[in-house]
């Protein structure tokens, strides 16, 4: 029998540390109440920890070694709900991309900073849709559609997306104003500018930008260009916690693939942006190596009253709480949640095709499809235009081709939303240039005698001097919830301690890729008009004829937030619904919303927009438990309007 | 109601554990919320002003991510930047400007015997809301029984303080002004500030 280690109660447990249990704890701390915060991995010092190990490609591309230990617990995955789910043993691109965090800041530690706010469009994209297109358009395009609008409009939300990005130091200019005047606002989304200035721009994001500024965008307006919004600190910055940012280096082992830590503590996440004002306020403990494996509920069932959790040692520990919040990444804070009994499960019924039950509902994806329709031409800048750098900065967007910012009445096949697109950025290239894009490979069909020696040299030249750039995209429109999509626990496997791991069902849905037949032929005007020679355009990917590959970060959903309790779990508060001191919100993606992947992306840069999404829900959850504590002796429920 | 299920397994795992020391709160370069909303209001009070100035002391190291404390903002400019601090802050000014001559509280340290530092200044003196500014201008400094030296010039490097764009002394300026002086603990604060940003070694 082993023996459980009490800890001392405390007012908030933070379970997981990433971007939204930062936010949460430090909101809380500063307000003097006691915070713990518990995340299964380490503390991540960006000098000691990643100035001498980070550049290592194959350890950090491959091996993973900043990531989520798989061997500890991983997840099982399938396309449908008549497959037999597999597991992921191992991390490899792109197949099984699992990519999870591990330790304060979590993901967040080696993402690639994108950034952007969801529009107005995005928050009610049922309602608008309905509206603009018919009531039943939804259900026409997307087979056992399950879209819902998001609880609070995007006004509402707005202030808190003014908080999320001072404390984070977001880099950008005012939206759709390549100026950077705030009266100059074609969309109209920001009452407040972006923190710190955009990232000096590349070559060709200037050639982007001059380009698209004297073209017609589908809606028979100009275009907007306007500079890709980043995380990564453009400017020494000190955020309004008080804690100072050191500026990016560009050193160009930043995004690559998801990889690469920072050793300047420039990319932001919870540990250096929100956590060490908690630290410094004496109100927090931060509780590392700890894998928290269930939550305990009170005699009635409707409280959580303490998290159990392992240490590294194997001692078992009961963390008593008033209040929890649930940061962990998507899957495992379902997974905790179905272990604990919190919530009604969702079953998803193929017969009927029907479901029942909210947690684990609404698996969405953000990322584009592996395989998709795609533009792709190249671009002699003319001098050096090596983009290496940072994973996010220096590039040009446009909004035009997203939401309904076009009319998509007449669009054959239908489709709703579009994607963000941009070209210019930096890729902190240099490292996924040789190991993965273009880098050495064994002889194979395209390439009979594999890219190894004199041709892998060959190849190289135009990498670190380059005059000439391969533009591409594989555009897609948003991933729309589905009953078929869910997270549920897996019959079959376990982690290390023999509990069920998550299991993945889903598949890419069609608005996915019929918007991708669209978009890409504006996008391919583009990259004309931009004097790229060699414009191809690849075959058109009808829906479920290829089927999803990636299982990474980029996943959304399984827990939604929403008015309608038989679709979604939580409050708007971020409360779960009938659990009024659990709160909850994803460490990345944007796990616990709606509105999927608005995001495409022309130069291998991954946008990270749902986390940008879900920064203002840990606001509103922090607004919420503060309100929850103030008035619990009171047992009066604050938090129902 | 579920029942609390505990597997029952806890066990050392066979997985690489990465150590993780947690940094003490002394550890972290952290502005305190007073002086931060006086240093935002300072900012955005002079963010149109014409004569040169930026903030120095303490204060502008923090913002530089150098670990020190800060108990008070202080602003280095010249006599007319002094003067044109003093009108756009004038709500707050508790001393007008005058010429100051002063002996500050640690010594030089370049010679066995302590030597003690004199500044002489224009200096005009405000109250932010509790939080004290001091505002120097054409600043000079005289070691033990030396001449005075030149006023303190610099051009300023720029930092932002919760989206507002403020000027600081560079910290390269400080730290030749430290060594002179033999302060070289704060000049390992700063060569440390400057390792954790790694690109610009002083």
């Amino acid at each position: 029998m082993p023996t459980v280690i009490q800890e001392n109660p405390v007012e908030v447990v933070c379970l997981g540390v990433g971007f939204m249990s930062g936010v949460v704890a430090t909101e809380l701390a500063l307000a003097g109440h006691s915070v713990v915060g518990i995340t299964k991995g380490p503390y991540w010092d960006y000098v000691n920890d990643y100035s001498t190990t980070k550049y290592d490609e194959w350890g950090v591309g491959l091996g993973r070694k900043y990531d989520s230990p798989l061997p500890l617990q991983s997840t099982t995955i399938r396309n449908d709900s008549s497959q037999f789910a597999l597991p992921v043993r191992r991390y490899t691109m792109p197949i099984q991309y699992h990519a999870l965090g591990h330790g304060v800041g979590g993901a967040a530690q080696h993402y690639g900073g994108g950034m952007g706010r969801y529009g107005p469009w995005a928050y009610e994209m049922a309602k608008r849709t309905s509206s603009a297109y018919g009531s039943g358009f939804l259900a026409s395009i997307n087979p056992q559609d399950d879209t819902h609008d998001w609880p609070l409009t995007y006004a509402e939300y707005e202030p808190y997306y003014v908080e999320w990005e001072k404390a984070h130091g977001i880099c950008g200019n005012y939206n759709g104003s390549p100026t950077n005047s705030q009266t100059d606002i074609n969309y109209p989304w920001m009452s407040q500018n972006y923190p710190l200035p955009p990232h000096p721009m590349t070559p060709l994001a200037q050639l982007f930008q001059s380009t698209v500024q004297g073209m017609t965008a589908p809606n028979g307006q100009k275009y907007n260009p306007f500079p890709t919004v980043s995380a990564l600190s453009s400017q020494p910055y000190t955020n309004q916690y008080g804690v100072a940012v050191n500026p990016c280096v560009y050193d160009g082992y930043c995004g690559g693939l998801c990889d690469y830590a920072c050793e300047t503590g420039a990319k932001a996440n919870a540990a250096y942006r929100t956590i060490p004002a908690a630290i410094k306020s004496g109100h927090f403990t931060l509780v590392t190596n700890a894998y928290i494996y269930r939550l305990e509920l009170s005699p009635s069932g409707n409280q959580v009253i303490a998290a159990h959790y392992y240490d590294a040692q194997g001692n078992d520990h009961r963390q008593p709480g008033t209040v929890f919040f649930n940061g962990m990444w998507g899957y495992n804070m379902i997974r905790l949640m179905l272990l604990s009994g919190l919530g009604t499960p969702y079953v998803y019924n193929s017969g009927t095709q029907s479901g029942t039950g909210t947690v684990g509902r609404g698996l969405t994806n953000g990322y584009t499809p592996i395989r998709g329709t795609n533009v792709s031409g190249t671009v002699n800048i003319g001098g050096n235009s090596y983009p290496a750098g940072n994973g996010s900065g220096g590039g040009v967007s446009v909004f035009d081709l997203m939401d309904d910012n076009f009319d998509h009445s007449s669009i054959s096949p239908p489709f709703i939303g579009g994607g963000l697109f941009g070209a210019g950025g930096y890729l902190g290239g240099g490292p996924s240039n040789i190991t993965f894009a273009g880098g050495v490979s064994a002889p194979n069909t395209a390439n009979p005698n594999g890219a190894m020696g004199s041709s892998f040299k060959a190849t190289q030249q135009n990498k670190y001097l380059q005059t000439k750039q391969v533009v591409s995209a594989t555009p897609f429109a948003p991933d729309l919830p589905t009953l078929m999509n869910y997270i549920d626990l897996d019959p079959h496997y376990t982690d290390a301690y023999g509990d069920p791991v998550s299991r993945l069902t889903y598949d890419w849905t069609p608005n996915t890729y019929n918007g991708a037949t669209y978009l890409v032929n504006q996008i391919k005007a583009i990259l004309t008009q931009m004097g790229a020679t060699s414009v191809t355009v690849g075959g058109a990917v009808a829906p479920y004829s290829y089927h999803n590959d990636w299982w990474g970060h980029h996943l959304r959903g399984g827990l939604r937030i929403g008015t309608d309790t038989n679709a979604g779990t939580a409050t708007a508060w971020a409360a779960l619904s009938g659990y009024n001191q659990l709160y909850y919100n994803s460490n990345t993606s944007g796990f616990n919303y709606f509105a999927a992947g608005e995001i495409t992306n022309t130069t291998g840069n991954n946008a990270t927009a749902g986390t940008h999404a879900a920064g203002p829900q840990s606001y509103r959850a922090a607004e919420g438990i503060k309100k929850y504590l103030a008035n619990v002796a009171m047992n009066v429920n604050y938090l129902a309007s | 109601m579920p029942v609390l299920v505990v597997p029952d397994k806890a066990k050392p795992l066979n997985i690489p554990i990465f150590q993780s020391r947690i940094p003490k709160p002394e550890e972290l370069v952290v502005l305190d919320k007073p002086l931060l909303e006086a240093t935002i209001e300072v900012g955005n009070l002079l963010k149109d002003c014409k004569a040169k100035w930026a903030l120095a002391g303490d204060i502008g190291e923090i913002l530089n991510g150098v670990n020190v404390q800060p108990d008070h903002i202080t602003i280095l400019t010249n006599v007319v930047g002094c003067e044109e601090i003093s009108t756009k802050l004038k709500g707050f000014q508790v001393e007008a400007s005058k010429l100051v001559e002063t002996q500050i509280k640690r010594n030089a340290e370049i010679e066995p015997k302590p030597l003690p530092i004199m500044i002489k200044s224009y200096t005009s003196r405000f109250d932010l809301n509790g939080q004290r500014l001091n505002v120097h201008g054409d600043l000079r400094i005289k070691v033990g029984d030396w001449d005075w030296g030149d006023p303190l010039d610099y051009e300023p490097e720029y930092v932002y303080v919760v989206g507002v764009k403020v000027p600081v002394v560079p910290l390269e300026l400080k730290t030749r002004l430290y060594r002179g002086l033999g302060w070289y603990d704060r000049v390992s604060k700063i060569h440390a500030a400057m390792a954790r940003r790694h690109h610009k070694i002083v």
